[in-house]
């Protein structure tokens, strides 16, 4: 059974007398230690197959179901824990890195001892615990990427859904927050991602296109050999 | 693409000979090291039928005075004249390079006409377009990511290898633009639409 599941979902937006179609018949499935990015053009639905995805927003026909459990009955309360789902948009101005990672850790009810330690660790995982007492203002857009993931992975979730990571990353840097999320899906995370630049595409286990409403993409039963490799490399190079 | 002595003809059409040209540009060499510079460099893009292909596109770079040998490098029991590039060679290598933005644009306006012969067949086009989607699609998936520790400052072979994944990315990422507008196009010419408006 794959981790993310969606059945036949579509979404209809209202604009005046309109309507418009944003997803028309998607079917998608995902699995622990895959990194999936949907490519598309401005405006094709990626961020909404991602709040989709991520039970944020629940789709106007179809199933989305995680770990088994259809989204739309079990609520928020898969969010966070099970699915995180990382914000393109922070706060920006004078709050603490640390802090930006500390306060739902505090909000889950965790000490603030625990909740620091944590969110250290967590920091340290994605490369910027150097900018951990940084004003949120003083981050450029890659460490600001790192630090939303930062922030979603403190829960230790089982999917981490990411909209547009390298959306205003210098050219330079891309490959590194790439490498990032490649690296979170050899841990076993199952990783969500969509973009509009070809060049986030790299390093991908599978790649689909959305445009039209539609998903298109190579099957998953193709892939199920490339993650094996990937996965029997990645697990060498750790031994 | 053979390397030729092609000095009376019009403009050099080898590459190979262009991409040797290059090599000298870069620094003055000799055939045999040519040789094994062109295997490191142009491995998996162009290929040497032999190390005699070297010397065969050397005289015809020479003839068209776009090389000349480095004086003093001719001496010894096994001579190895080192060539470097003139004047000329250089100012025809930039020309060629320029150059290169015509020769993307008939390649690629070659596909679109060798495509347009299913314009009556709109399925079968549209068919094609997915594949060709997706060969794109595991052409990007495909481009290694780099590690760049250590590697962003300084020329060298990995920021050669670099610019040269960085160019097919983003090539890659219009032609998977290029398609979305194609296949809307094809599916309005016989009523497929995309998604139900």
């Amino acid at each position: 059974m794959s981790l993310l599941e969606l059945q036949g979902v579509a979404k209809r937006y209202r604009e005046g007398q309109l309507e418009r179609v944003v997803l028309h018949d998607v079917s998608l499935a995902i699995n622990r230690g895959e990194l999936t990015v949907v490519w598309g053009l401005r405006g094709c639905g990626r961020s909404t197959l991602l709040r989709i995805a991520a039970g944020i927003e629940l789709p106007d026909e179809g199933v989305v179901r995680f770990d088994g459990r259809d989204l739309a009955s079990c609520g928020d309360g898969v969010l966070g824990t099970g699915i995180g789902y990382c914000q393109k948009l922070l706060p920006s101005g004078s709050q603490l890195a640390l802090d930006l990672v500390m306060t739902p850790l505090l909000a889950s009810g965790l000490a603030s001892a625990q909740a620091r330690s944590r969110a250290r660790e967590s920091l340290e995982r994605v490369g910027v615990l150097g900018c951990a007492t940084m004003r949120l203002s003083a981050l450029d857009t890659s460490e600001t990427v790192r630090l939303a993931l930062a922030r979603v992975l403190a829960h230790e979730p089982q999917l981490v859904v990411v909209d547009d990571p390298v959306q205003g990353v210098e050219l330079l840097q891309r490959d590194d927050l790439l490498a990032l999320l490649r690296s979170l899906a050899d841990e076993g995370i199952a990783v969500l991602a969509s973009t509009v630049e070809s060049t986030a595409l790299s390093g991908a286990d599978r790649t689909l296109t959305l445009s039209e409403g539609q998903l298109r993409g190579p099957p998953l039963r193709e892939l199920a050999p490339v993650v094996a490799l990937r996965r029997a490399n990645a697990r060498s190079a750790g031994a | 693409m053979g390397a030729e002595r092609d000095a009376h003809a019009g403009p050099m059409q080898s590459q190979v000979n262009w991409a040797l040209l290059g090599l000298i540009v870069e620094r003055p060499s000799y055939a045999y090291e040519l040789a094994q510079r062109f295997e490191r460099t142009f491995e998996g893009v162009l290929t040497l039928s032999s190390v005699s292909h070297v010397y065969t596109a050397l005289a015809a770079l020479r003839d068209r005075a776009l090389i000349e040998e480095l004086p003093g490098t001719r001496h010894g029991r096994q001579p190895k004249p080192h060539y470097r590039a003139t004047a000329k060679g250089l100012e025809d290598y930039g020309q060629w390079l320029v150059g290169q933005v015509d020769e993307d644009l008939r390649r690629q306006q070659l596909f679109v006409l060798a495509l347009a012969r299913f314009i009556r067949d709109p399925h079968a086009a549209l068919a094609i377009l997915d594949r060709y989607e997706q060969a794109c699609l595991a052409a990007a998936r495909n481009t290694p990511l780099r590690s760049r520790d250590g590697e962003r400052t300084g020329g060298g072979p990995a920021l050669a290898v670099r610019l040269a994944d960085e160019e097919k990315r983003l090539a890659l990422g219009a032609k998977l633009a290029w398609v979305v507008y194609v296949r809307r196009e094809l599916s309005a010419s016989v009523g497929l639409g995309g998604a139900p408006q």
